[in-house]
């Protein structure tokens, strides 16, 4: 069924080959051989040459019904399973001219014939184009089933040919005939070994030289788009100190997401929020912000309010603050601590005029109606920390 | 006290030099040696016998990744006291304070786990790197915010745990957490110990202690951790 055959011709010559005793035997096992060769892998490959070849392949509706990867056939696969089928069906007409007496055939000739091409569509037909070219590059023998093929293929072609061969002679003769044959295959292997092995290593060096290879130009085509672009920036505006600041911050901390893998990280979570409105302060305030996170957990919506309330935090302390501004936020199971400390001049609340709504009214009043806390501690000459604390609420957990 | 400076980058180990130059002019510091991969920091730092190494964690040479961990193995027996001398029966002890500009959490717990006594990162400041060095000299530990960060991660305090005994090795004790915490946050020894009410000399030894369970434990979330990142 999956020879793209009309189903009823295969079954006659399935029938047909059946009367001429054996063939039955090595037709079923070449259908067996050819059917349900649908690896994951195989049904990828058919897929993606399944674009180039353009539009779906015409085929029976069993086929149809059977399996939908299966209709992605390759077009080299069918190609191979036509000859062998009009291939098998002529062998079998052959047959049953000469049972008829139709056609005078040397029974003697045409059997192991048969056989030997049977054993090597077996062992052919499995592989495509694709599976052919890994068969040279690997070892190939990937599957059991694939293993399984070959060696019923490689049988089946020996027999041919020993039948072929020696058809008259007795069993002595047939015996010593295998033995030679046996040594001459063994001697071959043990020649050809050495030079096998080696060139089988020189195919896995070529293979890792190639990836490595691979590797650098990515991290070159990296580089170039980022760090390259940032110096000749940065030689372009060196009159401007606090500007080559920025771009060199940035930049590094660009650097360092690709290095460190902190780019992979899911962007919508805790931990890679709270980076993103630290690169952002940093970028519009050149100020230097270190984050430290502990633990991480999705973002929700009063989630989110704290996340507004650290940025109003941490941009109102790289406004004012000269050194470093360290943001610790902290995500643990009973809910979310976070704090924002500066080594600046430091203020006392008290002074801060009513309207300033900054802190007022961004921090400590979006906290407290999302049932959370903020705490600013902060005393002239010390600098200042704001502490944000937002609990789990009990029906969310 | 005496300084190797191990480091690949020629420009990075004379700029720290300069930063540590005001410490050696005044006599605390003496720069004794310098080295630029693994076999010459191994063989700089078997031959003039330091106080404190300043290690780099990303080092050329070597077989083991990364390279400032190779350092460490390799010189092993330098992390207990040796003689300083042979004809001077007190032991010297060489001790290790890593400075690194990667921000991988498995890199730096690698050089902790050999027996680094501490981390800092290259953009700590002058004033700093010397009080860290003389820190480590004394046999203090130097944990930096980012990795006061780690350990917390990894010891899983974030997720709530807690020792109920102080020397358990897997988990940290609630002091310990605060400790740590407060470090995180970026508060320095001295403020850290005003915050909790208690001496500087106790903050030293709580980071002690958790620097010491970083190198032993056993803790089936680090060791898997560090699986991951193909360390062990």
């Amino acid at each position: 069924m999956h020879l793209n055959l009309p189903v009823k011709a295969v079954r006659v010559g399935f029938v047909v080959a059946s009367f001429a005793g054996f063939s039955g035997v090595v037709l079923y096992a070449w259908l067996w051989a050819l059917v349900s060769e649908v690896s994951p892998g195989s049904a990828r490959d058919a897929a993606n040459r399944q674009r180039e070849v353009g539009g779906p392949i015409a085929s029976s509706a069993e086929a149809e019904a059977e399996a939908k990867a299966e209709v992605e056939a390759t077009s080299t696969r069918i190609r191979a399973d036509l000859l062998a089928g009009a291939f098998l069906v002529a062998a079998g007409a052959v047959l049953l001219a000469s049972q008829a007496g139709w056609v005078w055939v040397r029974p003697g000739l045409v059997l192991p014939l048969l056989i030997v091409t049977s054993g090597a569509v077996i062992a052919y037909a499995q592989f495509d184009e694709v599976d052919r070219a890994r068969w040279f590059a690997r070892t190939g023998v990937g599957t059991r089933s694939a293993a399984l093929r070959l060696a019923l293929g490689v049988l089946l072609v020996v027999l041919g040919v020993l039948l072929l061969v020696v058809q008259e002679a007795d069993f002595l003769l047939l015996g010593r005939t295998l033995l030679a044959a046996v040594a001459v295959l063994v001697g071959v292997a043990v020649v050809l070994a050495p030079w096998a092995v080696r060139m089988w290593r020189d195919l896995d060096a070529e293979r890792g030289a190639r990836a490595r290879e691979a590797e650098r130009a990515d991290i070159a085509a990296h580089l170039h788009d980022s760090v390259l672009q940032t110096l000749a920036l940065i030689q372009r505006r060196s009159h401007d100190g606090a500007e080559v600041v920025r771009l060199a911050r940035a930049q590094e901390r660009d650097l360092r997401g690709w290095l460190y893998g902190a780019a992979d990280a899911d962007p919508t979570t805790m931990a890679a929020r709270v980076a993103e409105l630290a690169a952002e302060a940093e970028d519009v305030h050149g100020a230097v912000v270190e984050v430290v996170t502990v633990g991480d957990r999705p973002v929700n919506d009063r989630m989110a309010s704290l996340l507004a309330a650290l940025r109003e935090a941490v941009v109102n302390a790289a406004r004012h603050a000269e050194s470093p501004v360290r943001v610790y936020v902290e995500s643990s199971p009973d809910g979310v601590e976070a704090f924002v400390r500066d080594r600046g001049p430091g203020f006392d609340l008290a002074d801060v005029p009513e309207d300033r709504l900054g802190v007022r009214e961004s921090i400590i009043g979006r906290m407290e109606r999302h049932g959370g806390s903020a705490r600013v501690r902060s005393a002239p000459g010390e600098g200042t920390e704001v502490r944000l604390l937002l609990p789990d609420r009990e029906e969310e957990q | 006290m005496r300084v190797v400076i191990v480091d690949d980058h020629r420009v990075f180990r004379s700029g720290v030099r300069a930063e540590l130059g005001p410490a050696v002019a005044d006599g605390r510091l003496d720069i004794v040696g310098e080295a630029g991969d693994v076999e010459e920091a191994v063989a700089v730092v078997a031959h003039t016998r330091p106080d404190v190494v300043l290690l780099d964690v990303h080092l050329p040479g070597g077989t083991v990744r990364p390279g400032g961990r190779e350092v460490l193995t390799r010189s092993a027996s330098l992390l207990v006291g040796v003689p300083a001398r042979a004809d001077s029966p007190d032991l010297a002890m060489v001790r290790f304070l890593a400075l690194s500009v990667s921000d991988a959490a498995e890199d730096v717990i690698a050089v902790i786990r050999a027996g680094a006594r501490g981390y800092v990162t290259k953009s700590i400041t002058g004033e700093e790197l010397v009080a860290a060095v003389l820190k480590v000299a004394d046999g203090d530990a130097v944990f930096s915010p980012r990795l006061a960060g780690f350990v917390l991660d990894a010891f899983g305090t974030g997720a709530g745990e807690v020792a109920v005994v102080d020397d358990e090795l897997d988990r940290l004790s609630a002091r310990e957490r605060e400790v740590m915490r407060l470090i995180a946050r970026g508060y320095a020894y001295k403020e850290v110990a005003r915050e909790l009410f208690i001496s500087v000399k106790t903050v030293e030894t709580h980071v002690s202690a958790v620097l010491r369970k970083l190198q032993l434990s056993s803790r089936h979330e680090l060791t898997r951790w560090a699986a991951d990142r193909r360390l062990l």
